[in-house]
């Protein structure tokens, strides 16, 4: 079984001492993003503190359980399956939504706005992490 | 798939936490298991019938309806 596509993609993970790492650096960044909104916004980090975000939580997702087991192994693909059809449904949905808002709201306004790749990677990755933590508790 | 699992635990005198340590697997995975929310692995099964020294089959049954 060691061959298999799944057990090399979970050779690619790093330690579970990572989780941590990433779980600071993830609420540092949110305090420093928060921060930056009200005390410093002269000095502008919130860029420094959005890819914080996402260092963190990608640090977060790829390290490893403390026990790596096929069960978590199974939980971990279902959570990127979810995160990308998350993804991808949002990505196609939100501009429809857009038009809809703005048609309802205000119709001089027919302005489709786009979102970069912060936006997409924060959904990707925010919606691996939650939908993983779930399913791990409802196996508890 | 329904599975007797729990029994066959029981007279081996073992916590669930004894014996995941012994296949290599977390508590959680031998808690799923159990309770069918989680079919494990050809090789996972093939432990676990080593452990209770019976066929895999006389722990793991697929249902009649399936």
């Amino acid at each position: 079984m060691k061959n298999t596509i799944l057990n090399k993609l979970a050779n690619h993970q790093i330690p579970n001492s990572f989780k941590k790492i990433g779980g600071i650096i993830f609420f540092s960044s949110f305090i420093l993003l928060v921060g930056n909104q009200l005390f410093f916004e002269k000095l502008n980090l919130s860029i420094i503190a959005k890819y914080g975000l996402l260092i963190g939580m990608f640090l977060w997702s790829i390290s490893k359980e403390k026990i790596e087991d096929e069960l978590i192994l199974k939980l971990r693909m279902q959570s990127y399956t979810f995160a990308f059809l998350i993804v991808v449904i949002f990505t196609l949905l939100h501009p429809l939504m857009n038009f809809l808002v703005d048609f309802i709201i205000d119709d001089n306004k027919s302005n489709i706005s786009d979102y970069g790749d912060f936006e997409i990677l924060w959904l990707l990755l925010g919606s691996q992490l939650w939908f993983f933590e779930i399913q791990k508790r409802l196996h508890k | 798939m329904k599975n007797r699992l729990k029994i066959e635990r029981a007279i081996l005198d073992l916590t669930q936490e004894e014996l995941a340590k012994k296949i290599g697997v977390s508590r959680q995975t031998i808690n799923s298991i159990e309770k069918s929310k989680y079919i494990p692995s050809t090789s996972l099964a093939l432990k676990l019938s080593k452990v209770f020294n019976k066929p895999v089959n006389d722990f793991f049954e697929l249902d009649e309806e399936k």
